[in-house]
């Protein structure tokens, strides 16, 4: 069997099935980064003078920031002058729905298999689930749907561009407050830089009456994708907000770093799930996307929840860590995450849960999947503030590693300073079994269904947190990312 | 339907099957009993194509076609099911799953439509109930918490819902009090006793063959049938012991 | 000597408090450290089995010492790590024969000032070797301990930490050859704070290794135990238990990795790591870590913070147990178990009985 697992993995050639280009042109800002690189952008989005100076300010923050030490990660050192930091397609839509989109992007969303269930929506498919679109290519929002039906609910649900023009105080109020623009080396370079995303407010008491959903997908050559996400869920509102990632194949790396900002106040409840497979490289480490995303909540209000769900089985390197401030007494923080490596891959990711409120809870599940000459890192930090009464954590985080070529690795802190807080963490390692391998064959599944299988009962407990159609996608997706990574 | 020919087989390297010869028609039983360490359970795991079990001599055709070159899910699709004597558990797949995507990789190897999730379930339910066990067990993970009764029912049903030409139960009867042998029985009774199908049950004790009456028994001993005969064989083998046969335990 | 000390911000020393140590390097001894040495004799247990005491007071090997069998030289023994590369003066070295066995009991007193003492410790194969070492007084005792354990070779370690006030630092390295074992029990019961850092390096196959024991911590006390094992080859067992226990406003850290090289397969490598505090102002830090790139491995960690379970301390004061006497019952029960692996009754009950004194006071 380790003879036939080795020739298997040499043999993996994983198909990028999401690689290609879309030929549509493109307006560029100039290549390199510079104050004038940062005005361009902004005044290509008509962006009010708060906002210019907002930017400016985070730029010049950056230029004394040193890019961070790499941990587990082995980066080769980025050209931050050698890239594009806009590219907006030159047909630029203001759609109403996808249906007006430039059929050359429709193609390519129908090819990256987005229209799942927004097809069907758009279709006018009896019993559909409805699930509004914002979708970001390369940095600039086409389209968003069912805006009528959201607006009438008041929620908004907007391009971060349009939201600086037309809610400039709501914008004003949030923007910076969960990751500030001196946050980290990339959180600042997004605040500079960052070229679109998506704005999310949900009124007093309002469950919002559908999903909501933002596809990004990096096209151009060259291109950093900087996208901006801020989500407030205002008191005793819901809302479930889903992300898919892709990006074509390309030889080069391309930056990708975003910043996602979530605000729940009392009695809020925001849902947040990704699904991201970014081109991962080849199996040589040739090209694939670097991920490095700044994703944090703020549980404000008292008795809020924030759940950040995550399949991650794309990007040639990952460093995201998705996390909660739990200031707001009585606040929930979930972190439920697969983190699927094949080939070179390098994924550091986990998540922080700050206690600050009385009676927070936080639970966090994670599953490493390790394959190929991969490294897969779960690092995290629970920390229960003095303050933060009667906290209770519970974090599980399970590796698997198919193969002796890759590396799976735990990272926990955990730093206490209330007595009143119980703590438990517990970590698992291991690999599919010869005993499970057999017999799943024995019943009639090849190797790939039964690792594929296999896999998935492992990732069970998070895939089931995510909505139903993501579900079915993610299952998928952790087949095809492992494909030939077992023989 | 299953020709095995002079087959001698090894693990690490060890010899355990030495020349086993052993001929199974269709709508035949037959058992196959012996002391520990006879290569019972090497003989089930190399007819099912384990990896580390390797075949160094003989030949082994299923309804004329040569087994020994098939991956073992090509010879579950050739209609060869394996009833373990310790049935494997797989966190997070519940019997549903495991078994539909079986289901279906089998009918899609022969070349056979799938099964609607809602034909499936119905198949499920229905061999469920044949062998006492409750939908709400079929969703939980394979295997996983069961009793050793109810991991040996479990694969019962699996064999009810995959449907083989042929089944090798691997003493499918240790581990299960008199009720649930009896359930066991009949199982094996309703699902394979028919003119196309057969089974070899594989086991230490006569008990299980007082419900599943074999057409043949044999004696395994040091990798090869010693004797070959009616069910009296069982019963004087149960009366007797393996000792007065001239037969010791390979193991003490 | 200039000193180099490593920062906070560096990730493996985010946990410890260094920026007391120049200013016990710059102190002079105490003078009257010979009867300071005497004073400090208590603190030795003198098991009927020890063949070999050794007495340093300030880093100097005291008179009263009995060598044995060990050598009292330059050590030849260097490590890169931040403290236990300034462990560079004379030391003292063990050379064990094949089947030799040695009982060896060393006491530190420290008076006020800064030492540094290597120490190197070598077991050919089957040579059996236990070292019991206790540290007492003030001031910064700096320790760098080597060991290399030969086919089949038995390393017993006890280390107790009861110094009254300043800085202890112990650097061990043990590199374990074919079916070695050494089994490694630290105990931080002084008022002084401290810093424990092992690497343990399974070299050999089916090699054994426990590396484990209890911090405890009050007043503005900081303990930290950072132990590392390395899997460098097949079927090696491991376990680290540690417990932290942390009171006023002490800060009692843990930190623990296993790695698992790439082809040391059939590894099994366990931890489990606990922290306890006591009251409101303390702080635990615990960080169970793994590096595993090998993939038919058994590794597991399992990591839990938290208060005195309120239903046992009802149970006891519903026996009629006074809450302090049943805050400490459960703390010596949570601790008690870090203990029970030393094998030698002497050394174990003497190790419980700081505990015991530690929880009392």
């Amino acid at each position: 069997m380790a003879t036939k697992n080795a020739e298997a993995i040499a043999a993996a050639n994983k198909k990028y099935e999401w690689g290609f280009a879309t030929d549509i042109e493109q307006d560029f800002a100039p290549k390199g980064l510079s104050e004038d690189t940062v005005r361009y952008i902004s005044a290509k989005k008509g962006e009010p003078e708060w906002m210019l100076d907002w930017r400016l300010k985070a730029y010049r923050m950056w230029l004394e920031l040193e890019a961070p030490d790499w941990a587990k990660l082995n980066v080769p050192p980025i050209d931050y002058q050698d890239a594009y930091y806009y590219a907006e397609p030159k047909v630029k839509p203001t759609l109403a729905s996808l249906d007006e989109l430039d059929p050359e992007i429709r193609r390519t969303y129908e090819k990256l298999g987005i229209p799942i269930e927004e097809q069907k929506v758009l279709a006018g498919v009896e019993g559909a689930r409805k699930v509004a679109v914002d979708a970001v290519f390369d940095s600039v929002s086409v389209a968003t749907t069912f805006r009528k039906e959201l607006e009438a609910a008041g929620v908004i649900f907007r391009s971060i561009s349009e939201a600086i023009r037309e809610y400039p105080d709501l914008v004003r109020r949030w923007l910076g407050k969960v990751v500030p623009q001196r946050d980290n080396y990339f959180a600042t370079l997004n605040s500079a830089v960052f070229s679109d995303g998506t704005f999310v407010y949900i009124p007093e008491g309002v469950r919002c009456p559908m999903e909501l959903s933002t596809y990004f997908r990096i096209n151009a050559e060259n291109t950093g994708q900087f996208e901006r996400t801020l989500i407030v869920a205002d008191k005793g509102s819901y809302v479930s907000y889903l992300e898919g990632c892709t990006a074509p194949m390309r030889d080069e790396n391309q930056l990708h770093a975003a910043v996602v900002e979530l605000v729940a106040l009392d009695d809020a409840e925001i849902k947040y799930s990704t699904v991201q497979n970014w081109y991962p490289g080849d199996e040589n480490g040739l090209g694939g996307i670097y991920n490095f995303v700044t994703k944090r909540a703020l549980c404000q209000g008292r008795n809020s929840k924030v759940s950040w769900t995550q399949v991650e089985t794309g990007s040639a390197v990952t460093w995201k860590y998705p996390s909660c401030v739990l200031a707001g007494d009585g606040s929930v923080g979930e972190f439920y995450s697969v983190a699927v490596t094949n080939n070179l891959q390098q994924a550091d990711t986990g998540t922080k849960m700050i206690h600050l409120g009385k009676n927070t809870r936080s639970t966090i599940v994670s599953k490493g999947i390790s394959a190929g000459r991969s490294d897969n890192t779960y690092r995290g930090l629970v920390r229960v503030a003095p303050t933060a009464e009667s906290v209770r954590n519970f974090t599980q985080c399970d590796s698997l590693l198919l193969g002796d070529q890759c590396g799976a690795h735990t990272v926990p802190y955990i730093e206490v300073r209330n007595p009143t807080a119980t703590i438990e963490h517990e970590a698992t390692t291991s690999k599919i079994s010869d005993d499970q391998m057999f017999y799943a064959t024995q019943r009639g599944l090849d190797q790939e269904a039964a690792v594929a299988l296999i896999v998935n009962g492992f990732a069970r407990e998070v895939l089931q947190q995510l909505p139903m159609e993501f579900a079915v996608e993610a299952q998928k997706l952790l087949g095809i990312s492992l494909e030939g990574s077992v023989g | 339907m299953l020709e095995i020919n002079n087959l001698h087989a090894e693990v690490d390297g060890k010899p355990i099957l030495n020349g086993l010869s052993l001929s199974v028609n269709a709508g035949e039983v037959h058992a196959i009993m012996g002391p520990n360490g006879a290569g019972k359970s090497t003989l089930a795991y190399v007819l099912g194509g384990r990896p580390g079990y390797d075949v160094t001599g003989g030949s082994v055709t299923l309804d004329g076609a040569d087994l020994l070159e098939m991956e073992p899910h090509e010879r579950a699709a050739a209609g060869l099911f394996l009833g373990f004597q310790y049935p494997v558990e797989i966190p997070g797949v519940s019997n549903v799953q495991f078994l539909r995507e079986a289901a279906n990789a089998q009918r899609a190897a022969r070349g056979e439509p799938a099964l609607s999730g809602a034909d499936f379930l119905r198949l499920a339910k229905a061999q469920a109930e044949g062998l006492s066990m409750s939908m709400d067990m079929m969703k939980r993970p394979v295997n996983v918490g069961f009793s050793g009764g109810e991991k040996k029912r479990a694969e019962m049903v699996q064999m009810g819902i995959l449907d083989p030409k042929l089944a090798i139960l691997d003493e499918t009867d240790s581990g299960l009090d008199i009720d649930a042998l009896r359930i066991v029985g009949d199982g094996i009774e309703r699902i394979m006793r028919k003119p196309d199908r057969a089974v070899i049950l594989i086991t230490h004790y006569q008990r299980l063959l007082d419900h599943v009456r074999p057409d043949q028994v044999h004696i395994l001993s040091a990798g090869r049938i010693v004797r070959s005969g009616g069910p009296e064989l069982a019963h004087a083998l149960e009366r007797e012991g393996y000792a007065a046969l001239g037969l010791e335990d390979a193991r003490s | 000597m200039t000193l180099t000390l490593p920062s906070a911000r560096e990730e493996a020393w985010r946990w410890t408090d260094l920026s007391g140590l120049p200013a016990i390097v710059a102190a002079v001894p105490d003078a009257g450290r010979d009867a300071l040495a005497l004073a400090a004799m208590p603190a030795a247990i003198a098991s009927e089995r020890t063949d070999t005491r050794l007495l340093f007071v300030d880093g100097v090997l005291h008179s009263s010492s009995t060598p044995g069998r060990v050598r009292l030289s330059a050590v030849d023994a260097r490590t890169d790590h931040a403290l236990g590369r300034h462990a560079t003066a004379d030391g003292w070295t063990l050379d064990l024969a094949p089947g030799q066995i040695a009982n060896v009991e060393v006491v530190h007193v420290a008076t006020g000032a800064a030492s540094h003492v290597p120490a190197h410790v070598i077991l050919a194969p089957d040579a059996v070797a236990s070292v019991t070492e206790t540290f007492v007084g003030d001031g910064w005792t700096n320790r760098f301990f080597r060991a290399e354990l030969g086919k089949g070779a038995r390393l017993m370690r006890a280390v107790r930490l009861l110094h009254a006030s300043g800085f202890q630092s112990l650097r061990d390295e043990a590199l374990l050859g074919e079916g070695a074992s050494l089994v490694a029990t630290v105990l931080g019961a002084g008022e002084g704070s401290s810093r424990v850092d092992a690497l343990v390096t399974i070299a050999g196959e089916q090699a054994f290794a426990e590396y484990g024991g209890a911090m405890l911590a009050r007043g503005e006390q900081r303990h930290e135990a950072a132990a590392v094992v390395r899997h460098a080859a097949p079927h090696g067992q491991s376990h680290q238990s540690w417990r932290a226990v942390a009171d006023d406003r002490a800060v009692a850290s843990l930190a623990a990795r296993v790695e698992v090289a790439r082809h040391a397969q059939k590894t099994d490598g366990i931890q489990s790591l606990k922290g306890l505090l006591l009251k409101r102002t303390a702080t635990v830090n615990i960080k169970p870590e793994l590096e595993i790139f090998a993939d038919d491995v058994k590794c597991a960690h399992g990591a839990t913070v938290g208060e005195l379970d309120r239903q046992s301390l009802f149970y006891l004061a519903s026996r009629g147990v006074d809450p302090a006497r049943a805050r400490a019952i459960l703390t010596r029960a949570f601790v008690a178990d870090a203990l029970d692996r030393i094998g030698e009754e002497a050394v174990r009950d003497a190790f419980v009985a700081d505990a015991d004194r530690w929880l009392d006071a």
